[in-house]
């Protein structure tokens, strides 16, 4: 089959692989349909996150038909529509049991990065590091699924593919931020970053009732849809002199209520913080940039919420003080996707939630390299490219 | 600093009571290895050379270096080995050992008739040995050794208390004095059960146990631990997680 492979850092090429077989007895195979790319992947594709393996394939936003079925699958069928949280879930762990999927005990078949690099390992991904077990990824013709009961959701009839796709990632990881939030009636949240997490927590947070949503951003087209189709207020970051500052004067000098961080580990931002970050990161010093982290957490009014949905790494000053002394809640995740997308998928067919907009480019799986160099630049207004095999 | 942990093996003496953890400077030092590495793996792919490639593989080796160097070496007292001859005790003093814990989330009589399973061992153990069932109590091992050579060793079970503790040991003639024993502790609340895996291999001296000893230190803590992960994805879901033809544009699955 044809796939996109990370051949090296900014290497994306696509390329000849074998086919996917069921291997164990939950597998189905997927004829990928739809596949989208995702901020995270920029981290690999530019270096900055480590257990890359020349030849890897990428991918793990997307949805498919079943192909083949595995003897000990009982719900999913040949045939089935369905789309697929990016992270591999056993369904019968503690952690699954507790609805924290991406934290299941038994889909990484590589454990041992996690555990000296967190502790513990996580839920494997896939096409997402070896560290996070080094599945084929899904910019591809066919990919594995293992577990299929628990990670398989099958696709009402009358949706497009480009309604659902982002049920694989982007919306449920916004959806869980905005629940971290805690929202209560008249609250006002602010969200950093608004490329397809940060514009799924917005809708989220009004959906669970916010009156308010704040998306700090610099691209102005970017903006415009959050505007638009998220119903969101908007701050230029790069035309403010300060976001803190603006942002406490929009709400009656309290601050935001709950603030969601969407942009995590490249962060760009402006003045002497940005510069440092920049800085280290180019001499290898660190491997994150933090600024919108650190904004957003002086930000926060007293005793609100963290909901940190940014990919990061190992970050150094971190204004840990600020979060003490303030009384803020963090919350994070990776998301706990098969928690939400029954729930979601409601939300689509009831017309409340529409994330086809996020879908700004379309290629075939051919073109997938020139779609991420437009999705990295942010060219032509770029928010997410997808790429059909 | 800790001393390289060729040098630790080497002068690993089974009378001495080593610390069970690394002392904290050998951590940092162990953490600042493994952040190092990540940067330099990633230093090194930035350039596309030869020289670029040379640093990532270096670090990349660092990477392995910092997370093998994790693993504890908790003492073995001689005189509770008892199933080496005091005469060898000369010989087989380069002991390589380790225990991990790992809660599964099932009752300890269903993990105990899991781990008695013909079959049970060689999947949980396929990552760096074959093991198959000869009998009920009787196992073949086969590492694949150094120097062309395959380790092998029969062991049989000495101990058995079900559902809780059942202990191995390599027959006496064997090239590798080997034993190992599991545990089965309920753990708290709907946790399930703790399982403890412990292994130890103590080969005979000369420059053939050398060899062996640099083939078996990469075993010892994330080996028994992905053992242990692997007994628990089989036991609560009947499956290992694995990259078996796992597609890839590159020679291997994995």
């Amino acid at each position: 089959m044809r796939a996109l492979c990370w051949n090296g850092v900014n290497d994306l090429r696509v390329e000849t692989v074998p086919d996917p077989e069921i291997v164990n007895p939950h597998d189905v195979i997927l004829r990928v349909t739809l596949s989208t790319t995702c901020g995270s992947d920029l981290h690999f594709i530019d270096g900055y996150l480590p257990t890359m393996k020349a030849g890897d394939i990428i991918g793990h936003e997307f949805m498919g038909v079943v192909e083949d079925v595995g003897r000990d699958v009982k719900k999913v069928k040949k045939g089935d529509r369905v789309v697929v949280p990016s992270f591999i879930v056993c369904g019968n762990c503690w952690y699954c049991e507790h609805n924290l999927y991406s934290l299941c005990d038994n889909t990484n078949p590589k454990p041992e990065y996690q555990q000296v690099a967190f502790g513990q390992p996580t839920a494997g991904i896939y096409g997402y590091t070896h560290a996070f077990g080094g599945y084929a990824g899904a910019h591809a013709q066919y990919v594995r699924v293992p577990y299929a009961d628990n990670d398989c959701f099958l696709v009402p009839e009358g949706l497009r593919d480009e309604q659902v796709i982002f049920l694989s990632d982007a919306a449920p990881t916004g959806y869980m931020g905005a629940e971290f939030c805690d929202i209560q009636p008249g609250a006002t949240i602010a969200v950093w970053g608004a490329g397809g997490v940060g514009m799924m927590a917005t809708r989220s947070a009004y959906l669970m009732g916010a009156e308010r949503v704040i998306v700090v951003d610099r691209f102005p087209e970017r903006l415009a849809m959050a505007r638009k189709f998220v119903g969101a207020e908007t701050v230029d970051y790069s035309q403010v002199e300060s976001v803190v500052d603006t942002l406490r004067e929009m709400t009656g000098g309290r601050g935001p209520d709950a603030c969601i961080d969407a942009v995590g580990m490249e962060a760009h931002g402006t003045g002497p913080g940005h510069a440092y970050d920049r800085a280290k990161q180019a001499l290898h010093l660190h491997s994150d940039r933090g600024q919108a982290l650190r904004e957003a957490i002086l930000s926060c009014r007293k005793g609100g919420t963290l909901s940190v949905l940014g990919v990061y790494g190992l970050m150094d000053k971190f204004p840990l003080g600020a979060i003490i002394n303030k009384g803020l809640t963090l919350r994070t995740a990776q998301q706990h996707g098969q928690k939400y997308v029954p729930r979601l998928l409601e939300h689509v067919v009831k017309g409340e939630l529409d994330p086809s907009f996020l879908a700004t480019h379309r290629f075939p799986l051919e073109d997938s390299p020139r779609g991420y160099e437009i999705f990295k630049k942010k060219e032509d207004g770029c928010v997410r490219a997808v790429f059909t095999a | 600093m800790r001393m390289s942990r060729t040098e630790a093996l080497r002068d690993f003496d089974l009378q001495e009571a080593p610390s069970q953890e690394a002392p904290p400077s050998g951590r940092w030092s162990q953490a600042a290895s493994a952040l190092l590495a990540g940067t330099l793996v990633s230093l090194g792919l930035r350039r596309r050379s030869l020289g670029g490639t040379v640093v990532a593989l270096a670090s990349g080796a660092l990477l392995y270096k910092g997370i093998q160097s994790r693993r504890h070496t908790p003492p073995l007292p001689a005189r509770a080995r008892g199933h080496a001859p005091p005469s060898d005790e000369a010989s087989r003093a380069h002991a390589t050992e380790v225990e991990r814990t790992l809660t599964v989330g099932r009752p300890a009589e269903v993990l105990y008739r899991l781990w008695r399973e013909p079959d049970t061992l060689g999947r949980i153990m396929g990552h760096f040995a074959d093991v198959k069932s000869m009998s009920a109590d009787d196992w073949h091992w086969k590492l694949h050794g150094p120097l062309g050579r395959e380790l092998e060793w029969d062991s049989r079970v000495v101990e058995e208390r079900a559902p809780e503790f059942l202990r191995w040991e390599a027959a006496a003639n064997s090239t590798l004095a080997s034993q190992g024993w599991v545990r089965f502790r309920p753990a708290p609340g709907n946790w399930g059960t703790e399982v403890t895996l412990h292994l130890s291999f103590s080969p005979p001296g000369g420059a053939f146990a050398e060899a062996v000893m640099k083939r078996l230190r990469g075993i010892p803590a994330l080996q028994t631990v992905k053992a242990l992960r692997r007994f628990k994805s089989l036991a609560e879901t009947g499956e290992i997680p694995t990259l078996h033809h796992n597609p890839t544009a590159r020679a291997s699955a994995d």
